[in-house]
């Protein structure tokens, strides 16, 4: 019955029908990326292989469909493997900040009182810094490394799932089935976890949804900056990072390189457009105001 | 014994204010309540809203605690129980909300809201028994057992209430606290909940508190009425005596606003202005600034006192008062 409404939901709106597309097909690619673009030897796959040393960009070949950018780097292999790395970094990133904020976000509400007074504060001093700001500030602390560019990006995105959950969960508290539970004798843990979190995660899933995409355009500008990605990984923004000499082309022709910025720019462009999309089906199907 | 009694209950609110250096707002909201409830009677709690009828209702069930009184529930007084001896006591009582929307949890099917009761306090010996429990139930508040796996938004109101009545009825209890439990639902669905909830008392021999502001619900149900004003008793007397014999002023105001189903007769009714008088807010009877009956007998505290066998009102001027009432229900 839910499976047929959510369906129903789907098919009727198109964006969303576009969006889920657009996830499925990067799925496709991350999934697939050994196959698409085989590693040639044992070693890291998300290092892109080099052909040569040489500095200027190739335009699209035979050889390389993509063309190459800057030193030679397969821009083929980048995209197809910066899929599988974009999927790592904005689900694994929106897991552990949906776990930290759920964790934080329950012990503010379930406590109350001075517990929810401090965290709530805190969640207030990161949400006075710009995110952006934030993320560089610790990412720079840690070191330029794609796992310390996750944990600066987990670290600013907890507290939006933590004020949201705690905001939830203390209104549906109020609802008398919760009232209703405790005079029939439930204790603490069953309430919570039967009848307060059921009813109050969900705003938290369809945030969630719509920061996967988000997560991964705050994690290529950590990367375009030198925070986060090496050059040679297959990140999309490493690759427009080695881009930036090239934009302009050369005299006469400005679009002469348009490959090494427009082919790893529209990769992240189409993945979070989908997950936006897909975010904004999530809300309308959720949305108990709709039938 | 008698299945609950209250004894000089007071309930106060306290409030911090945000950098009031420590002075607190206390706000009264049962004040000096004594009540009993029969063993096989219904006891009706009925007054305007905000004047303590739920805060009650809440102490007893012990999702509120007493500021001072005494709450005894089958000869226990519930504040001195610990945690597993209430939540046996519990089983002894349950309660009937008024909103059947928010009183059913939205991602539980109706068998698993009848059968929470059953799981928490292990009631079945394997699942064929248990689902035979909850066949019984669903049957017995006059649903079916196919709408065990239906979920609530598929109910209608009066429905959803049959639903809460079997939640509550699953754990066998001799009372029933019931909250409003029609002023949600359409007058001909009241009717229908009102007549299962007569009929469950009678063969289950419950004894219930039913909490309203409708007298005509509460002269349907209840062998004694409680008028409540402001978080104290104003009147309590067996029901049909209340009802032909008011004796304080504002159960008085209260009946002068209940339409008679006779146009002719309800055109001659004049209600009684309850419009509150200013300056009066220091007065010792709490219903003085909106008494038509203040004269000099009302300078102290009215205490609840019997008026007629088992006929108690809480009124100082009483004896004063013109007998020629204009209004009869």
């Amino acid at each position: 019955m839910l499976q047929n409404r959510i369906f129903k939901r789907f098919t009727r709106n198109k964006t969303s029908l576009v969006g889920l597309l657009l996830v499925c097909f990067f799925a496709f690619i991350a999934l697939f990326a050994p196959v698409l673009a085989p590693v040639d030897n044992a070693r890291n796959p998300y290092q892109m292989p080099q052909s040569s040393y040489a500095i200027e960009p190739q335009t699209p070949s035979a050889s390389h469909w993509f063309g190459t950018t800057e030193q030679q780097y397969d821009l083929y292999y980048g995209v197809v493997w910066g899929a599988r790395l974009a999927f790592k970094i904005g689900i694994t990133v929106t897991f552990f900040a949906f776990l930290i904020g759920l964790l934080v976000g329950s012990a503010a509400a379930y406590f109350g009182g001075k517990t929810d007074e401090v965290i709530m504060r805190l969640t207030d001093v990161v949400f006075a810094v710009p995110s952006l700001v934030l993320a560089m500030v610790i990412a720079a602390m840690l070191g330029p490394d794609i796992k310390n560019m996750m944990i600066a990006l987990t670290a600013v995105a907890w507290p939006s799932y933590a004020r949201l959950v705690r905001g939830d969960i203390l209104s549906v508290k109020q609802r008398d089935f919760v009232t209703a539970a405790r005079a029939l004798g439930a204790g603490g843990p069953r309430i919570m976890l039967r009848h307060i979190l059921p009813n109050s995660i969900y705003p938290s899933v369809v945030v969630a949804s719509l920061d996967i995409g988000y997560i991964v355009l705050t994690a290529a500008s950590l990367s375009f900056l030198g925070l986060g990605a090496q050059p040679g990984t297959a990140d999309w923004g490493q690759l427009i990072a080695m881009a930036r000499n090239w934009v302009l082309g050369t005299s006469g022709n400005t679009l002469a390189y348009w490959h090494t910025v427009f082919i790893p720019g529209g990769a992240i462009f189409f993945f979070v457009l989908g997950w936006n999309l897909l975010g904004d089906a999530f809300r309308d199907i959720l949305d108990p105001r709709q039938g | 014994m008698n299945p609950i009694e209250i004894k000089n209950v007071y309930k106060t609110y306290t409030r911090k204010r945000f950098l009031s250096f420590g002075k607190r707002e206390e706000t009264p909201v049962l004040q000096d309540v004594s009540l009993c409830l029969k063993e096989n009677h219904v006891l009706g709690l009925v007054g305007e809203s905000g004047c303590g009828k739920t805060t009650l209702s809440k102490i007893i069930l012990g999702l509120e605690k007493a500021s001072s009184g005494q709450v005894i529930v089958d000869g226990k007084e519930i504040s001195k129980l610990t945690k597993p001896a209430f939540k046996k006591l519990r089983r002894l009582m349950q309660v009937i909300f008024q909103d059947p929307y928010s009183s059913l949890d939205p991602r539980m099917n109706v068998g698993q809201i009848i059968g929470e009761p059953l799981d928490i306090h292990g009631l079945y010996k394997d699942k064929l028994s248990r689902r035979k429990i909850l066949e019984e139930l669903v049957k017995s508040v006059g649903l079916s057992p196919e709408h065990l796996t239906r979920y609530p938004h598929e109910f209608s109101g009066g429905q959803r209430q049959r639903i809460a009545i079997a939640r509550a009825l699953a754990l066998d209890p001799k009372v029933l606290i019931a909250d409003e439990p029609v002023s949600a639902l359409d007058v001909s669905v009241q009717a229908q909940i009102l007549n299962l909830l007569k009929e469950i008392k009678q063969k289950r021999r419950l004894s219930m508190l039913f909490v309203s502001h409708d007298f005509a619900v509460a002269r349907f149900l209840c062998d004694e009425i409680a008028v409540m004003y402001k978080g104290r008793i104003m009147e309590y007397a067996p029901a049909e005596e209340l009802f032909s014999n008011p004796q304080h002023p504002y159960t008085e105001a209260l009946f002068s606003a209940v339409p008679v189903p006779d146009p002719v007769r309800q055109k001659k009714r004049e209600a009684v202005s309850l419009t509150a008088r200013p300056g009066m807010e220091n007065h010792p009877c709490p219903f003085a600034p909106r008494c038509a009956y203040v004269c000099e007998a009302c300078h102290t505290a009215p205490l609840l006192a019997q008026v007629r066998p088992g006929h108690f009102c809480a009124c100082a001027a009483l004896p004063f008062k013109n007998k020629k009432s204009s209004f009869a229900v």
